[in-house]
């Protein structure tokens, strides 16, 4: 028997949370865009923490627990692999008093009323519930407690609690028999949490909840989903950049076998056909017109990122490194650029989607659960609540899945043919219609004073979009912030000893969708600065290491990249020298306030560039679960790997190429570093973001080695040796 | 036309277009949903299951040639409730993340130690060659290199 | 396709070359103008001229991409090593795991894009001719020791019967859906100048 589902009742904590971001857009619009207001925002954005955006005051939104004692979590964060699920169950289980085998975790569907408001991304899903969860869970635990001491006819402080089990003198109720008779809960205030230290599930490796699943085949994964009488979409899309849907011709399609019906809309054109084979044929049938403006060429996007084009934002500034570069004469300048990055993720994008009496019901992977539901609304005119969205597990996400426009289309097929229809992409759509890591252009300039520190250093940034246009944000945003913050991620200078440093980025709109991509600006912005900060090492003369720790200021911030930047060099016993054909490189970074250092041990075989070995230290202060937090590090480090090495989009007349793996080339088996050494520190009271930090890192790691073997200093993305 | 195989070890018999890739029957028709859709253009390896034994990427395998063959999916390499040596070492080894493409590896790394029980790291690199985007290879070459020891376990544990 | 039409339909398109200046359209991979010795018909060839026309196609990506010096297939028209660093494998059918009918099987898969043809696989080692000049691939064609031991007969049926040969003439369409291009010379003539080089004491020019 399940707990009875909750009235929706009125938050006051989710009153106060929306009324003072309210205020404060009204008060941005009107200040903040002055050059210092934009600054201090930058600055409180870099080392925020991104509280959750959901109810946190019903546990029952989030618990059920079942007659057979086991605890379903209706996870509003959803699982792409990231250890989500894993991490909320460990977390839960510690304070409900049950064994984590007990814990099922699911997602939760719209309909459940348990909705992240914002999205799973940014590695914020742990370090954002790690509050609310753990109060949820003890205030469930001494409901189920309160209600077992009614039945029991006894006071609930007298009741001890171990695995699930409720016990008095003898007399057992599990929970499962507890909720059985529960007609009415109450909810007491929030108990006190236990000590982080006295936890049997926090901080141990545990193994993946959906470890099991994954290994014999069984998830679901949005395309994986299906409904009785189900029909198969497909959606007719550009293959230009820029390109409007003007028309389509689609009387060869219309008589096609398995065809069902055209669907024409104002925007797009779609066939519903009875198999996934006919829909796709039925769909390259069909003759589209689109109105295009311009024939791209990737000359054309190289020319418009630059710095010194579009808008500039000054984010961050301590005293005076204009002037001092502008007029010193030792100033060394240096300029590094990265290509267009795809998301690439294996499951492409789609739904499965039933339209029926003003009901929308979606099946998807999605990160924007709320986003996704009001879309469909929208275009549906329904209410938010008609339409229920039940997220699946997901195929890879990387920000691939915070627009999906595809849950839209599949919904309008599905009301076209009055049947759930399911629409995918195809991998060739997938890749021309991404939504792009931006290309981006930086120039570095630093000086060293006598003693051979850095007197001044700058960073110019210039990159397309990231969050700018999304529709997770809301549009006041732009103005007020001015510089995109997703561009700038990791853009900014970490080594706050240095007198006198600067980052300015240059905003430049693409003719193409571009947006987030796993750890965002950071990948290129850290390849930029840890390559340079290795040049003015080598230009005063002094180790990389000691070089970095030299700069690095004595506050909380400065300790955890100091401890990560010493614990990476001891690991990988740093040598800045060349032994047997192999060189190391080192690189750090801080990213959503973890910091990250990592060493890559590098050779060149046959003209190409070889990661043996890659040594990481993070510090994501508590590691809820530290196998999985190596896991993360492990899988950022050859997907980054991949993204400095090999991968690029390019721009020929019109389209964006390649349209599929292998001239899409990324990082496979043979590619990565066969060591990879994970070391975790722990200082941070805790959970902080584990997911992209150890995305910043690499690239500069492996180039910074590079020029250690040859004497070339790569500045470009993907790295590649003369 | 009217196919028939063995597809994990049940006798099937269906009509069907033959050309119709062999994963969008075992997917569509069959509901064998841990074959995975990738690329459809055998360039990923997440549609790789087994026709006799050996490795196919079924995006680009028509149905037609199916017949009489036994077809393996992910589903069926287990033998009932004990797991393949390969998923064993997945286990161990902790190796999914998203896990979409992993069938797809489970499935080449099976026919893998079928031909060489133990693999070098340079026949592993020669012969898995599928895409992981959240680039899980580390722990699967760990987890290669183990399924080969638990196979190898096996075998000698087993009465001759 | 009867082969009967086959060969008027290659004759007519040669004829087009000739008097017309045959232009194909723009999606169509362009179908390269025979050189000038050719402007004869095939009937009326030197056995020297056949050996021109029939290296025409020898040399050409479509059967020099699978005939590599090394142990990587090439690929496509830019004949690029073989995408994910396919290898030839001890049979030259692929290694263990990652056999060519991993993915290839016995007909082009136009879904896909990926091509296939009965016994797809590369030519064993002896027979590579990618760097070859002309001399050197027929001398080599010729040669018992890398030929697998083949008379000429054996050789001729070969280049013009063996369904992977001729494959050339029907490759499909690649990942992208274009049409691979074919060889320059059409089948049927392609044929006739094997047969007609060979008949003719299948002579090697001095170059």
């Amino acid at each position: 028997m399940s707990t009875p589902k909750p009235k929706k009742k009125f938050s006051r904590r989710k009153f106060i949370v929306r009324s003072t971001v309210g205020v404060g857009v009204a008060i941005g619009a009107t200040y903040f865009t002055r050059p210092l207001w934009r600054r201090s925002i930058a600055g409180f954005v870099n080392s925020a923490e991104l509280p959750y955006n959901g109810s946190t005051d019903e546990p029952r939104l989030w618990f059920e627990v079942t007659a057979d004692n086991e605890v379903i979590l209706n996870s509003p964060k959803v699982e792409m692999g990231q250890g989500t699920f894993t991490g909320l169950a460990q977390i839960a289980a510690d304070e409900l008093e049950v064994d984590i085998q007990q814990i099922k975790v699911i997602h939760a569907p719209t309909a459940s009323g348990n909705i992240d408001g914002t999205s799973t991304g940014g590695s914020t899903s742990i370090s954002s519930l790690w509050q609310p969860l753990r109060e949820l869970a003890a205030t469930m635990r001494e409901m189920l407690k309160i209600e077992a001491s009614k039945q029991l006819g006894t006071d609930a402080a007298a009741l001890t609690v171990k695995n699930g089990v409720v016990a008095h003198n003898g007399q057992t109720l599990t929970y499962g028999e507890i909720v059985k008779n529960v007609t009415e809960w109450e909810i007491p205030e929030t108990p006190p949490l236990k000590d982080v230290s006295t936890y049997k599930f926090v901080g141990k490796p545990v193994p993946r909840v959906d470890l099991k699943d994954k290994v014999i085949g069984a998830p679901m994964f949005g395309m994986d989903a299906s409904l009785p009488d189900m029909l198969y979409g497909a959606v007719v899309r550009s293959e230009r950049i820029g390109a409007t849907f003007v028309g389509a011709d689609t009387s060869s399609a219309e008589k096609m076998p398995g065809v069902v019906k055209v669907v024409k809309e104002p925007d797009f054109v779609g066939v519903v056909a009875t198999s996934q084979m006919a829909a796709e044929q039925a769909k390259q049938a069909i003759k589209a017109e689109w109105a295009t403006e311009r024939n791209w060429q990737s000359e054309d996007i190289e020319a418009m990122i630059k710095v010194g084009q579009g808008d500039p934002v000054t984010i961050q500034k301590t005293g005076r490194a204009k002037r001092i570069l502008d007029n010193e004469e030792e100033v060394i300048t240096a300029e590094f650029t990265s290509p267009i990055g795809a998301h690439a993720q294996m499951e492409p994008n789609g739904a499965v989607a039933h339209v029926e009496n003003d009901n929308a019901t979606i099946i998807m992977s999605t990160q924007v659960v709320n986003l996704t539901r009001k879309e469909v609304a929208d275009r549906l005119g329904l209410a938010p609540e008609d339409v229920n969205i039940i997220p699946t597990y997901l195929g890879g996400g990387f920000g691939r899945r915070l627009h999906t426009p595809n849950a839209v289309q599949a919904a309008v097929l599905s009301k076209a043919v009055g049947k759930p229809v399911k629409c995918f992409f195809n991998r060739r759509e997938e890749f021309q219609n991404d939504t792009f890591r931006p290309p981006t252009h930086h120039v570095l300039r630093g000086v060293l004073d006598k003693q051979g520190k850095i007197k001044a250093i700058e960073h110019n940034l210039s990159s397309g979009d990231v969050m700018f246009g999304s529709p997770m944000f809301p549009g006041i945003a732009e103005p007020v912030l001015g510089a995109d913050v997703g561009a700038w991620r990791g853009g900014m200078i970490q080594y706050e000893a240095i007198p006198n440093f600067r980052t300015v980025s240059w905003r430049v709109k693409l003719p193409f969708a571009t947006s987030w991509w796993r750890s965002l600006g950071l990948l290129a912005n850290t390849f930029a600065i840890e390559s340079f900060m290795d040049e003015l090492a080598l230009k005063a003369g002094k180790d990389p290491v000691q070089f970095r720790l030299e700069h690095i200021q004595e506050d909380e911030a400065g300790h955890r990249l100091r401890e990560v930047i010493k614990a990476a060099a001891d690991k990988a016993g740093w040598k800045d020298e060349v032994v047997n054909g192999r060189a190391m490189g080192f690189a750090a970074s801080t990213d959503a306030r973890t910091p990250c250092a990592q060493v890559a041990e590098v050779s060149i075989e046959n003209g190409e560039i070889k990661v043996h070995k890659v040594t990481c230290a993070i510090d994501p202060g508590i590691a809820v679960n530290p196998d999985q937090v190596r896991a993360q590090c492990e899988g950022s480090i050859i997907m980054g790997q991949s993204a400095a090495m090999y991968e690029r989009m390019f721009v020929k007349d019109g389209q964006l190429l390649p349209t599929i793996y292998g001239p899409y080339r990324m990082a496979l088996m043979r590619d990565a570093p066969k060591e990879i050494d994970v070391v975790i520190l722990e200082n941070a009271d805790a959970p902080g973001a584990v997911g992209e930090p150890p995305l910043g890192p690499i690239g500069a790691a492996i180039a910074n080695a590079v020029f250690r073997l040859t004497g070339e200093r790569l500045r470009s993305l993907p790295l590649t040796i003369a | 036309m009217t196919i028939s195989f063995n597809i994990n070890g049940q006798p099937t018999s269906l009509d069907v277009d033959g050309d119709t890739p062999l994963l969008w029957v075992v997917r569509d028709m069959l509901d064998l949903k841990g074959t995975k859709f990738g690329c459809g253009k055998a360039a990923c390896g997440a549609c790789t299951l087994h026709v006799d034994g050996k490795a196919i990427r079924s995006c680009s395998y028509a149905v037609k040639y199916a017949e009489g063959k036994n077809i393996t999916t992910i589903e069926g390499l287990s033998n009932g409730d004990q797991l393949h040596p390969v998923q064993q070492a997945w286990m161990e080894e902790i190796v999914p993340q998203c896990g979409y493409c992993q069938p797809g590896f489970m499935m080449a790394t099976a026919a893998l130690l079928s031909e060489i029980p133990n693999p070098t790291d340079e026949d592993i690199n020669n012969n898995i060659v599928n895409v992981c985007r959240c680039a899980t290879y580390y722990r699967m070459r760990k987890a290669i290199h183990r399924a080969a020891d638990i196979q190898s376990q096996n075998a000698k544990n087993q009465p001759s | 396709m009867k082969k009967a039409h086959r060969a008027y339909l290659a004759f007519s398109l040669l004829l087009g070359l000739l008097v017309f200046g045959f232009s194909t359209p723009r999606s169509h991979p362009p179908e390269p103008k025979l050189p000038e010795r050719n402007k004869s018909t095939a009937a009326e060839l030197t056995p020297e001229q056949a050996f021109d026309l029939m290296m025409e196609v020898l040399t050409h990506k479509r059967c020099v991409n699978c005939h590599p010096s090394d142990d990587y297939p090439r690929q496509g028209e830019d004949s690029h090593i073989h995408n994910f660093g396919v290898q030839r494998g001890p049979d030259n059918h692929g290694v263990a795991a990652l056999q060519c009918q991993t993915c290839h099987q016995s007909e082009n898969n136009n879904h896909a894009g990926v091509p296939g043809a009965p016994e797809w696989s590369l030519a064993p080692r002896k027979m590579a001719w990618q760097g070859l000049t002309r001399v050197e691939i027929a001398r080599s064609m010729l040669n018992p020791d890398n030929n697998g031991g083949r008379t000429l007969e054996e050789t001729v049926h070969h280049l013009t019967e063996h369904e992977l040969v001729l494959w050339a003439w029907e490759p499909g369409v690649d990942a992208n859906g274009t049409p691979r291009e074919k060889p320059p010379v059409p089948k049927a003539e392609y044929i006739k100048a094997v047969k007609t080089w060979a008949a003719g004491g299948a002579p090697i020019p001095e170059e």
